[in-house]
């Protein structure tokens, strides 16, 4: 059970799931396929992680869920951003584009 | 919000658990059916796909644990499994859960009750607005560090008030007995004499009518009084008309100005029921020697009390400078109101009950710690069972937690319910007579703050006392448990070990609890046995006080004492008769400063003073007062001779040590009369039991006629027809005058040694609970032992061992948990008899029969609790024991 996103800096699989619902609502496999696809395989999602991540957003009034039957006439649970989770996602960018420029400087100058 | 969204999420899912789950369920069945369908897609054959997305992702069920524990409901849900599991557990041995409860249910009472006084005197800010900022005034003296209740001065005192910027106002107040005549009887009406501010620096608004203005404080214009309600509703029939009618105080008239509300109360005065002002005259306001004023008064806001006290030290310092003859080394302290109202309330005694019910308390957990301990032995296969299938060591801990707060809680409410019951049972006990010195009339409720300090116990005690047995039980070898038979104990030396020690502990602290008990209800016993000097029992008191207006000649004075005492000793049931102008445990208490003639005059600090009283002839024997040497007041000591004087031991032995001092001549009080010295009596009470021996004087009544007496008659006859023939007696003499209660002076005393009596009967109750307690605590744990160990007894029976040398082999055991405790707790209670010490009267703190009696009763009584069951040891019979196996 290889589970790469815990290598990931704590919170960033919160990032990744509200930046892909930022684009549409999606079901929990649509976002595991599309954060693997972006990232070129590099994150691999844990279902457990994933749903407690839901479950964690979704309590903190960042995403709402809805039922919806999906491409192939399955019923699933659609996730959407919900405008509170929208200015947290920016704000996160924001915070983690300020982060990465610092450790870039920090590893270029030594 | 996100919180509320969290919660309200929680609870969604905690009580609509069902859809939750199956919503998860569907949700996750989807999901894993996305990751098979895509491998599949990729070639791969479905079972394959299958086994490929469970490890990559994780199972369904796996999964679903795993989200479910992530949300808070989940600990909800365990803990209400724990508590209905453990309230289940606790339902299957009632033995066990009744003892316990109980144990704690009496521990945590006597606690509730305790702290119930606690809080209404030591926490709850007095009944005033902002009164954190009413301090009192004490006058004390720097090289002696003697510190009293009154003032130094009333001309000190005015000076103070003149020149100090701390604070708002201060007010003076004197406590005073009132002649009421008119609208019935005369009575003798408890009040006060205070200044024109007093209610308004206290901050109390009158019920009807107004408080006093300050021309109405003048010399010579205070003849206006302001009325309690319970003496308008009385005497006055509550008439609205009160306000502006003329009443007789003391045969004048004064006006009725307000009328203060029955709650009103200053316990630093008790009931009173009339104020009037005290309007000082010219010579009272200079006068620099003395005071019989108490002064209060408001600090400005953000003054501290420190600041306050700094401030009377620079003016005092300036006052010594002005006038060395008096105010050498004479300060004022400014203290916290509430704290001297907590001193005048028992606040030191109650501190120490305090101690002692959290010492019990303590005994209690130890003791329901080791049942836990016990009990958890014979589960020792139950917990082995849950963690061999997969309990974790934590959630095992988790559940006897939960169990022992149960236990705890159900304790802890019992005790409440005790704790009511003893605080009522109290409040019952306290006399009416003192109740007005207690804050709320002594009533106690059991209010938010003692509830909230009762959780607080119930929950630190049920966590701290439920952690060793949580942790013992759960630290399982699953193999041997498993193994092991029931009732031969887990952790098997480890176990013992901790329950020994747990037992000694119990032992040490009611050592130090029966200890501190005896040491108190000894003293007490001391206090009430040693004679006061006089024999109470059979002996009337009667006190007057006569109004200055009407008894302005001396002549008057000495006509009306005599007239009465005449009367008095006409009475057929009188033995003997006498009157003094002050009589022990009586309000008319004087004292003098005194000094030897023809020895050097004493500097200001080593001025001396005595309790003086005048009194006729008869009074010494009536009283049953002791000669010690000279004679006693005769028919030559009549007005116009030679001025007599008799003094108690303590006197004589301070000024004449080596001398006689019959004949010797003494100067006393501010006229500065010299007296020569005819008798020497016996030292007596005054004011309290416990009272150390002062200089007194006695002076003759015929050449020194007082204004207030205690006439005092030994009866053979009922108390309650004596009484209504005294007062007659007095009302023959004078029909409007007014009478304290007539009372047997033995009452009064046992009134006013109320406090002590009430201490005393909590300590024998304390005393008791705590050896009843350490010896269930010891009877619990030798019997354990032996079951524990019926298979070991079984074959040394067998191998031919007599039952007495069984018994003495459970016995020892026993023994030496018992000394243990009681060498550890004979140590610590040596400390607490020296925490002790002031309260003990003529008991020393480390007193050897107390010190030996205690422990030796101790090792009889837990030898006793542990013979039960070292009996049964003996009684094993081996084949029985063995068989068992």
């Amino acid at each position: 059970m290889a589970d790469k996103s815990s290598d990931l800096v704590q919170g960033t699989l919160d990032m990744l799931i509200l930046k892909t619902l930022a684009l549409e609502s999606m079901h929990g496999w649509g976002v595991v396929v599309r954060t693997e696809q972006i990232s070129g395989g590099v994150f691999r999602v844990n279902a457990g992680s994933l749903f407690v991540a839901f479950q964690r957003l979704q309590r903190a009034g960042l995403i709402n869920s809805e039922w919806k039957s999906t491409e192939n006439n399955r019923r699933a649970k659609y996730y959407v951003l919900t405008e509170p989770g929208r200015k947290k996602l920016s704000s996160e960018t924001r915070e983690w584009e300020r982060q990465v420029a610092a450790i870039a400087r920090i590893l270029e100058a030594s | 919000m996100s919180l509320l969204r969290k919660l309200a999420a929680g609870l969604r899912s905690l009580f609509r658990k069902e859809q939750a789950d199956r919503e998860l369920d569907e949700e996750l069945r989807g999901f894993l059916e996305s990751a098979v369908e895509e491998k599949m897609q990729r070639g791969m054959s479905r079972q394959e796909a299958a086994r490929a997305v469970r490890l990559e992702r994780g199972s369904l069920d796996a999964t679903k644990e795993v989200v479910r524990d992530a949300g808070w409901e989940s600990f909800v849900e365990t803990l209400w499994q724990d508590l209905r599991f453990g309230v289940r557990t606790l339902r299957k041995s009632p033995g066990f859960t009744a003892v316990a409860v109980l144990t704690l249910a009496l521990g945590i009472g006597a606690n509730t009750a305790i702290f119930s006084y606690i809080d209404a005197w030591l926490i709850k800010p007095l009944p005033y607005p902002q009164a954190d900022r009413l301090m009192v005034l004490q006058s004390h003296d720097k090289k002696s560090g003697w510190t009293g209740e009154y003032l130094t001065s009333t001309a000190s005192f005015l000076d103070f008030q003149k020149q100090n910027v701390s604070f708002e106002q201060t007010a003076l107040w004197a406590g005073w007995a009132f002649n009421l005549t008119g609208d019935g009887l005369p009575a003798l009406v408890d009040g006060a004499r205070v200044s024109w501010n007093y209610f308004d620096v206290l901050g109390e608004k009158p019920l009807l009518g107004r408080t006093f203005s300050a021309d109405e404080d003048q010399a010579g214009s205070g003849h206006v009084a302001i009325l309690a309600e319970g003496l308008w509703q009385g005497r006055y029939a509550g008439d609205r008309k009160i306000i502006g009618r003329t009443i007789t105080i003391e045969g004048e008239p004064y006006t009725v100005v307000g009328v203060m509300p029955g709650m009103f109360q200053f316990p630093l005065r008790g009931f009173a029921n009339i104020w009037t002002p005290l309007a000082l005259s010219d010579k009272e306001r200079t006068d620099r020697g003395g005071s019989f004023l108490s002064g209060f008064g408001r600090l400005k806001p953000g003054i501290t009390r420190e600041q306050a006290e700094a401030e009377s030290a620079t003016i005092f310092s300036r006052l010594e400078k002005q006038f060395p003859q008096t105010n050498t080394n004479l300060t004022l302290l400014v203290g916290s109101m509430a704290e001297a109202v907590a001193r005048n309330e028992g606040a030191p005694e109650v501190l120490i009950c305090f101690a002692i019910v959290g010492l019990i308390l303590l005994i209690a957990c130890a003791n329901v710690a080791n049942l836990m301990l016990v009990r958890a032995a014979s589960r020792a296969k139950e917990f082995g069972m849950r963690a061999a299938l997969g309990a974790t060591r934590l959630r095992l801990m988790r559940q006897l937690l939960t169990e022992s707060l149960l236990l705890f809680l159900a304790g802890g409410a019992g005790g409440v319910l005790l704790g009511l019951l003893g605080v009522r049972w109290l409040e019952s006990k306290i006399p009416e007579h003192i109740r007005g010195y207690i804050v709320n009339y002594g009533h106690v409720d059991l209010d938010r703050t003692t509830l909230g300090f009762v959780l607080g116990i119930v929950v630190l005690c049920g966590l701290a006392f439920g952690m060793a047995p949580a942790f013992e039980t759960s630290r399982l070898e699953l193999n041997r448990t498993l193994k092991e038979r029931s009732g031969q104990a887990l952790g098997g030396r480890r176990g013992t070990v901790l329950r020994g020690m747990f037992v000694a502990a119990e032992i040490t602290l009611a050592v130090v609890v029966l200890i501190s008990a005896t040491l108190l209800v000894k003293s007490f016993f001391i206090s009430v046995r040693t004679s006061p000097g006089y024999n109470p029992a059979n002996l009337m008191v009667a006190q007057v006080a006569l109004p200055e207006t009407k008894y302005s000649q001396e002549s008057q004075k000495r006509n009306f004492s005599e007239d009465v005492l005449e009367r008095l000793r006409a009475l057929p049931q009188a033995q003997s008769v006498g009157a003094a102008s002050s009589v022990p445990f009586g309000g008319f208490g004087a004292s003098v400063d005194i000094e030897a003639v023809g020895k050097p005059a004493p500097r200001p600090e080593e001025r001396r003073n005595a309790t003086y009283a005048a009194v006729s002839n008869g009074y010494f024997s009536t009283m049953q007062i002791g000669m010690v040497k000279g004679r006693t007041f005769d028919s030559s000591d009549a007005q116009g001779n030679a001025p007599s004087a008799i003094i108690n031991e303590t006197l004589a032995r301070e000024f004449w040590p080596s001398e006689d001092p019959i004949g010797r001549q003494l100067r006393y009080g501010d006229q500065h009369n010299v007296c020569t010295i005819v008798g020497v009596v016996r030292d007596i009470k005054m004011y309290y039991l416990r009272e150390r021996p002062r200089p007194q004087m006695y002076v003759p009544l015929a050449q020194f006629p007082s204004a207030t007496f205690g006439f005092v008659v030994r009866t053979t006859g009922s108390a309650a027809a004596m009484a209504t023939a005294i007062r007659d007696a007095i009302w023959d003499v004078d029909r409007g005058q007014a009478i304290s209660s007539v009372e047997e002076l033995q009452n009064v005393m046992s009134i006013v040694n109320y406090g002590d009596q009430m201490v005393t009967q909590l300590m024998v109750f304390f005393g008791a609970l705590a050896m009843f307690l350490s010896a269930i605590g010891i009877y619990g744990v030798m019997s354990n032992l032996v079951s524990q160990r019926t298979h070991e007894i079984g074959i040394r029976t067998a191998l031919g061992a007599s039952p007495w040398q069984v018994m003495r082999m459970v016995m020892r055991q026993g023994l030496n948990l018992v000394l243990i405790g009681l060498s550890v707790g004979v140590l610590c209670a040596l400390g607490a008899g020296r925490a002790l010490a002031s309260h003990l009267y003529q008991v020393a703190p480390n007193d050897p029969a107390t010190f030996l009696a205690v422990p030796a009763l101790f090792a009889v009584v837990t030898l006793a609790a542990s013979y039960v069951p070292a009996r049964r040891a003996a009684r094993v019979d081996p084949v029985v024991a063995l068989r068992y196996e």
